[in-house]
């Protein structure tokens, strides 16, 4: 808990404010929403990124914690900007459904399943992003430009799988609340996805961050 | 026995391998309320042996504990009784001082509130500042009241004299000193030898990344004389000679104090040894 003040007040880059809030470009007509999670992981980036021009691991490595709790409390306060990402989007999506919404041609509809591509998304992300960051916590662009890559091309075979898989076309692209618990279903599998994602995110970072040896 | 379990720091064998540099074989143990100086050039290995010791990164082999006790499983307690403070204090320079003291006294149960308003008054430090409005010299003081409120024992200081103006670091100097009075055990770091002539009771001399030295101060200087010389060196001088130096008039020879009388030498001081020993050992 120490550690997760301590990255709120002292790693929190103002893009972690921001961020989250693009979840309301689910309002847009015709956008890939999933953008909407990358913008999100830009934000982690910006937080690493100033943690390394702050000297931060030096920081908190002198404080009495160990490099695997320095590890989980980042990634947790990360995958907490995550959640309320995803939490803004479920809002953005309802106002969506209030004022009356338009099928999107670029990937998912404005929809429960989307919530779940949004945590599938973030877990690409948390697995790709974290273990890579910790190898070497000098180059978090490195670790931004793989999980971004990662991101990208599962957006893209999202979108893709709106045309051509059926489960996607015709299932979870459809407008709510058809095939709800099939959504639901898909949601709580990314929930899943989510969470396993990001324990193991975790433990590997924590190993790689072990075995680093830190110039500071 | 008794007093080797209370160090509270030893080093043991320390060794570590990098491409172009290698730490051999290091191996010392701090008196607990005295100042030790660990002098050697830049890229001696001074900071690779501090971050060894703190475990930033991992010795190829070697023994660290602290107070007695290995870092990989009292690493928690460890930090809670020493305080690292390197060159500048750069960490999130731009939050006020009192941001970064709210969330560093959170970490440790010993935090003493009043200890703490006790050295930034004494230290002349204002919380509603940032790092980054600091002089190099106010955030190493920022930096060890920060140490002190939590109750370090053990202040390991890496280089924290280095692009102080004469006056900053003689300030320091006397903190330093004032903290010895208090009992704490200070391991200070430098290549500015001058500073560690005014306080330091031991010296560690590393050179190219081995351990040359590790004696008292006066001793370690009483070893050593200068001989200064005008134009060519005689030949007992060059035989006797433990490093040279040119001057504007000639020469200036480092010679052991044994081997000495011949040469009307002079006491050495700290850093002249530092940089004749270092000028042989490049010459070599």
């Amino acid at each position: 808990m120490k550690l997760l003040m301590k990255e709120w007040k002292l790693c929190m880059h103002p893009t972690g404010y921001l961020m989250p809030l693009m979840a309301g470009l689910v309002l847009v007509p015709g956008y890939p929403y999933g953008v909407c999670c990358f913008y999100v992981g830009l934000s982690i980036f910006f937080i690493c990124l100033t943690a390394r021009e702050d000297h931060d691991a030096g920081y908190t490595l002198m404080l009495p914690v160990s490099r695997q709790d320095a590890v989980r409390a980042r990634i947790l306060f990360c995958a907490g900007l995550e959640t309320a990402d995803l939490l803004l989007m479920g809002v953005f999506i309802l106002i969506k459904n209030v004022i009356g919404s338009l099928p999107n041609p670029a990937g998912l509809d404005a929809g429960v399943a989307l919530i779940g591509e949004g945590m599938i998304l973030f877990a690409i992300f948390n697995l790709v992003f974290f273990p890579v960051y910790y190898q070497e916590i000098s180059k978090p662009g490195k670790a931004f430009a793989f999980a971004a890559t990662a991101m990208f091309l599962w957006i893209v075979l999202e979108i893709v799988g709106t045309y051509t898989v059926p489960f996607f076309r015709d299932i979870l692209d459809q407008p709510d609340p058809m095939y709800m618990s099939d959504k639901l279903l898909f949601t709580l599998g990314g929930l899943a996805l989510f969470l396993a994602g990001t324990a193991r995110s975790i433990q590997l970072s924590a190993k790689k961050f072990e075995a680093a040896d830190l110039s500071l | 026995m008794a007093s080797e379990i209370n160090s509270p720091l030893e080093v043991r064998g320390l060794s570590k391998k990098y491409p172009a540099f290698t730490l051999r074989d290091v191996s010392f143990r701090l008196a607990p309320g005295c100042i030790t100086g660990f002098i050697g050039r830049n890229g001696a290995g001074k900071t690779t042996t501090i971050n060894a010791m703190l475990s930033f990164v991992h010795p190829d082999s070697g023994e660290i504990t602290f107070f007695g006790r290995p870092w990989a499983e009292h690493e928690r307690e460890i930090k809670e009784k020493i305080g690292f403070v390197s060159t500048g204090m750069t960490y999130h320079t731009r939050k006020k001082l009192k941001a970064i003291t709210a969330v560093t006294r959170a970490f440790y149960p010993a935090w003493d509130g009043k200890a703490y308003e006790k050295y930034m008054t004494a230290f002349g430090l204002d919380g509603e500042k940032t790092p980054a409005e600091l002089s190099n010299g106010m955030k190493i003081k920022y930096a060890l009241a920060l140490a002190l409120s939590h109750g370090a024992e053990l202040l390991i200081l890496d280089e924290p004299t280095s692009g102080l103006d004469p006056v900053s670091r003689e300030e320091l100097v006397e903190v330093f000193l004032r903290l010895k009075e208090e009992g704490k055990t200070v391991f200070f770091s430098t290549h500015i030898t001058s500073d560690l002539e005014k306080c330091a009771d031991r010296i560690l001399f590393l050179q190219q990344g081995c351990l040359k030295a590790d004696e008292p101060l006066n001793a370690f200087r009483e070893a050593w004389r200068i001989a200064e010389c005008a134009g060519e060196m005689p030949p007992a001088l060059v035989r006797a000679a433990c490093g040279t130096c040119r001057t504007r008039d000639g020469f200036t020879v480092l010679v052991r104090k044994e081997n000495a009388e011949a040469f009307n030498a002079r006491k050495a001081s700290l850093e002249e040894i530092m940089v004749h020993l270092e000028k042989e050992a490049d010459r070599t």
